[in-house]
């Protein structure tokens, strides 16, 4: 997984390409989604864990908080409801870590938009996935 | 350089620092995932791609609620996590989580 891409999206020189999950197949989107649900889970694990600690985690697990995680939108409430202010850091944290496992640049000083960053990083796996 | 006040704090306002900026939220992951790490400020920054006058007053904030702990060695200040009072920290923090209802504005 090493594909090295702007975080804005996918340009070619002529503009903004089609999402590369048109091209694939019904098998081949099926697994490019498992494959991003997964590493996107333990993104999320790794980070809230690394950031706040093991008991955190285990609470929010509790709480069902990480069922939520396929749904950028859904979990970005449910982790608002309980962190106000501080979701957005803790969604930097997850949005850092899955761009560098799967080589997309993050930049700091850039706006951030957690589901646009997500879709960014599903269309990553879907490339991959298209290239295995 | 810094001085570490500790009073007693909530959840809530443990919380608050915390995750007060995106860099304290890189300084906490940094500490977490390398508890023994001790180093200077300016190596701190450099570990977690940024400046030292950028993470200057986050550092300052953990080390006013106690994550953080700053000596001198030889000629140099560094900072290190403070493992125990860390996990009491932390422990708060999952105290206050559990009072609360996902789904509930804050």
């Amino acid at each position: 997984m090493a594909s090295r891409v702007n975080e804005s999206g996918w340009n070619s020189p002529h503009g903004t390409l089609e999402p590369v999950s048109r091209s694939l197949s019904p098998d081949q989107r099926f697994a490019a989604e498992n494959a991003f649900s997964s590493v996107l889970a333990s993104t999320i694990r790794e980070a809230v864990g690394d950031a706040l600690g093991r008991n955190v985690l285990e609470i929010l697990t509790l709480k069902g908080l990480l069922d939520a995680t396929n749904n950028s939108k859904e979990f970005d409430s449910k982790l608002r409801s309980l962190f106000g202010n501080g979701a957005a850091v803790l969604e930097r944290i997850v949005v850092k870590d899955l761009n560098r496992k799967l080589g997309i640049r993050y930049d700091s000083e850039a706006s951030f938009d957690y589901e646009k960053s997500l879709e960014t990083a599903r269309e990553v796996c879907f490339v991959e996935s298209r290239l295995k | 350089m810094f001085r570490g006040e500790q009073t007693e704090v909530s959840g809530s306002e443990i919380l608050s620092t915390l995750l007060g900026s995106e860099v304290r939220g890189d300084l906490l992951v940094l500490f977490h995932r390398n508890p023994g790490l001790i180093d200077t400020v300016d190596g701190v920054a450099r570990r977690i791609g940024r400046t030292t006058v950028a993470i200057i007053s986050e550092v300052r904030e953990l080390l006013e609620l106690g994550v953080l702990k700053q000596k001198r060695i030889g000629a140099s200040e560094v900072v290190y996590l403070d493992r125990t009072k860390d996990r009491e920290l932390l422990e708060s923090v999952a105290n206050h989580l559990k009072t609360l209802k996902v789904g509930e504005e804050r």
